[in-house]
């Protein structure tokens, strides 16, 4: 398992990640957003060992990575598909990795396959597209069947039939017991196959934990009222300490209460109701909210009981 | 350590550039030295037949020179391309202790330089005897101990600059930076010839030019640059040696 401790990276004045601290579980896919620049890559970049973090540290098993043996078998990376040599051929970047590794040669052409990538296999990578150099960073991932998939913006570039192979990818890595953490910018992309979701802004977590909890805590979740008597209704709602919004004049938009409270106040007053619904954010709008920091998601001790809870 | 070794060959030997620029280094290195050898009347004032067989040696051999700084790009350009591609994000998810990393560079480009070294000298010293016998003169003999020893300080430039260029081109991550900085250190004799004696009494017998010179023995007796043997070597390691721990230093420290 990777833990990660109070990490922090500043670059000269700015923080790119500031007192991060979570740890990665196997048998999961992590999603990992944030906005661009909210630190998700230097953050994946400090478990790899690529940047030194300024304070913190990232432990794979209880070590470094850089002190592990076998790294390939622990943990695998996609940290950018344009991060290749043009010149080379997608089978002789993989064989690179192959033997450089200690991995059977078999391997590369296994992955190959896998990817999607056998027909081009021969040509060389500065022909590629940057879908396919994504199918060729993750073959280049999963070479050493590692413990630990680390993907950095994998959907970035991928075509339809790519983001849905990639998803059940995914899932079938977390199903094998592997953890895996996939970082985006947009929640769309991981949210069918999340069951974490980790939320970065400003280099700092404001989010842990699954969707299902995060949409509840969300200030987009409201009831949905169309009544005979909005007016009345309304007022009756607020003594009793609803918070509402008169989206239009035919609905009400109501907050702090729940369908059964507003279905028997209604009742009590006579009011007949046309339409009672419950109302849930899109993901994309709890993001925008998580990310703009009005909700704050995270309470430490929340998160500390899950741990715990799990372990 | 072996697997990242050949991880390295690999990664010189896939690319059709390395091969064609190894293949056209030897073999302009080796038109240069014949061109050098035939020329001697305009670049020395001297008919070739005028020469000793072993200033013909030596004159052929400038062209070992030229494979030299052939070989100090070449290594630049191809480390240097790991950096700037950020190919180097992979190979240090691979291999993240760096300093396994540096040393499987060292280690992969001390090969190569000696194979280059071998062959360029070995062919050169061939076009020498071919040149001699061409020219009615005297062939020199392998037996001769000046000229053994003349070619095995010839076949330590090219090692000792490559290895210098690829520590250099860590320090430097670029190419330009590590190739002026390897030319560089060439150049200094030339330069500070223009300072005077007391300067150059003290900076000559550290420059490794010096080194290889008195190993090869061509370094004029009592001249600041004339080392003992043994000093030679000692004065090429600790160059090879400084420069590489501030490349380690470096570059264990530094974000990718
Ligand atoms: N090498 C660097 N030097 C200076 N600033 C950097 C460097 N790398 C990243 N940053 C800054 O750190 C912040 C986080 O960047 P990054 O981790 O790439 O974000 P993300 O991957 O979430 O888009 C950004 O503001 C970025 O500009
Ligand atoms: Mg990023």
């Amino acid at each position: 398992m990777i833990k990660i401790k109070d990490l922090t990276k500043n670059f000269k004045d700015k923080v790119a990640v500031e007192g991060l601290s979570l740890n990665i579980r196997p048998g999961v896919v992590t999603g990992f957003l944030g906005p661009n620049g909210a630190g998700k890559s230097t953050t994946m970049k400090m478990i790899l060992d690529l940047i030194k973090p300024t304070q913190g540290e990232v432990t794979i098993d209880g070590k470094y990575y850089k002190d592990l043996k076998n790294t390939t078998s622990k943990i695998g990376a996609l940290i950018d598909g344009n991060a290749v040599n043009p010149n080379l051929t997608a089978r002789q970047h993989l064989e690179l990795i192959a033997t450089a590794g200690g991995i059977a040669i078999e391997q590369v052409e296994n992955m190959l396959y896998k990817t999607g990538l056998s027909k081009v296999k021969s040509n060389p990578i500065g022909e590629f597209s940057l879908g396919m150099r994504q199918r060729l960073g993750i073959a280049a991932a999963l070479l050493g069947e590692p413990e630990t998939v680390i993907l950095d913006e994998p959907f970035n570039g991928l075509d339809v039939d790519g983001i849905h192979w990639l998803r059940q990818l995914a899932k079938d890595l977390a199903r094998q017991g592997k953890a895996v953490l996939i970082s985006s910018h947009l929640m769309s992309e991981v949210q069918a196959v999340a069951e974490r979701i980790i939320v970065l802004a400003k280099g700092k977590l404001i989010a842990d934990m699954t969707i299902e909890e995060m949409s509840k805590k969300s200030l987009s979740a409201y009831i949905k009222v169309k009544s005979e008597n909005n007016e009345l209704l309304s007022s009756l709602l607020k003594k009793k300490g609803a918070f509402i919004q008169n989206a239009n004049d035919e609905n009400l938009h109501i907050r702090k209460m729940t369908l059964k409270q507003i279905g028997i106040m209604a009742k009590e007053s006579h009011i007949a109701l046309f339409e009672l619904k419950e109302m849930q954010p899109s993901l994309e709008e709890l993001f925008v909210e998580l990310t703009e920091g009005k909700v704050e998601y995270i309470s430490t001790k929340d998160i500390r009981e899950r741990k715990d809870g799990r372990k | 350590m072996k697997n990242l070794i050949q991880s390295e060959i690999k990664k010189i030997f896939f690319l059709k550039f390395s091969k064609n620029y190894l293949i056209s280094m030897i073999a302009m290195g080796l038109a240069l030295g014949i061109i050098f050898s035939l020329t001697t009347n305009v670049t020395q004032g001297k008919a070739i037949t005028e020469l000793s067989p072993m200033d013909i040696v030596s004159t052929n051999m400038l062209g070992v020179d030229l494979a030299n700084v052939m070989l100090i790009i070449f290594t630049a350009l191809s480390i240097s391309k790991e950096f700037s591609t950020d190919a180097i994000y992979v190979s240090l998810v691979v291999t993240p202790n760096r300093k396994k990393f540096f040393a499987s560079k060292m280690i992969t480009y001390f090969l190569l330089s000696i194979v280059v070294s071998i062959v360029m000298v070995a062919l050169t010293y061939l076009t020498s005897q071919l040149i001699l016998s061409v020219h009615g003169m005297s062939r020199i003999a392998f037996q001769n101990a000046n000229l053994r020893q003349f070619l095995l300080g010839v076949s330590v430039m090219p090692v000792f600059y490559c290895l210098l260029a690829v520590a250099a081109t860590f320090i430097f991550e670029s190419s330009g930076g590590s190739i002026t900085f390897s030319l560089g250190i060439m150049a200094i004799p030339a330069l500070i010839k223009m300072f005077s004696s007391t300067i150059q009494k003290l900076v000559m017998p550290i420059l490794p030019q010096s080194a290889i010179h008195s190993l090869s023995g061509v370094a004029e007796q009592n001249s600041f640059e004339s080392l003992g043997i043994f000093f030679s070597i000692c004065i090429l390691l600790a160059w090879i040696i400084l420069v590489s721990l501030i490349a380690v230093v470096k570059f264990q420290k530094q974000d990718i």
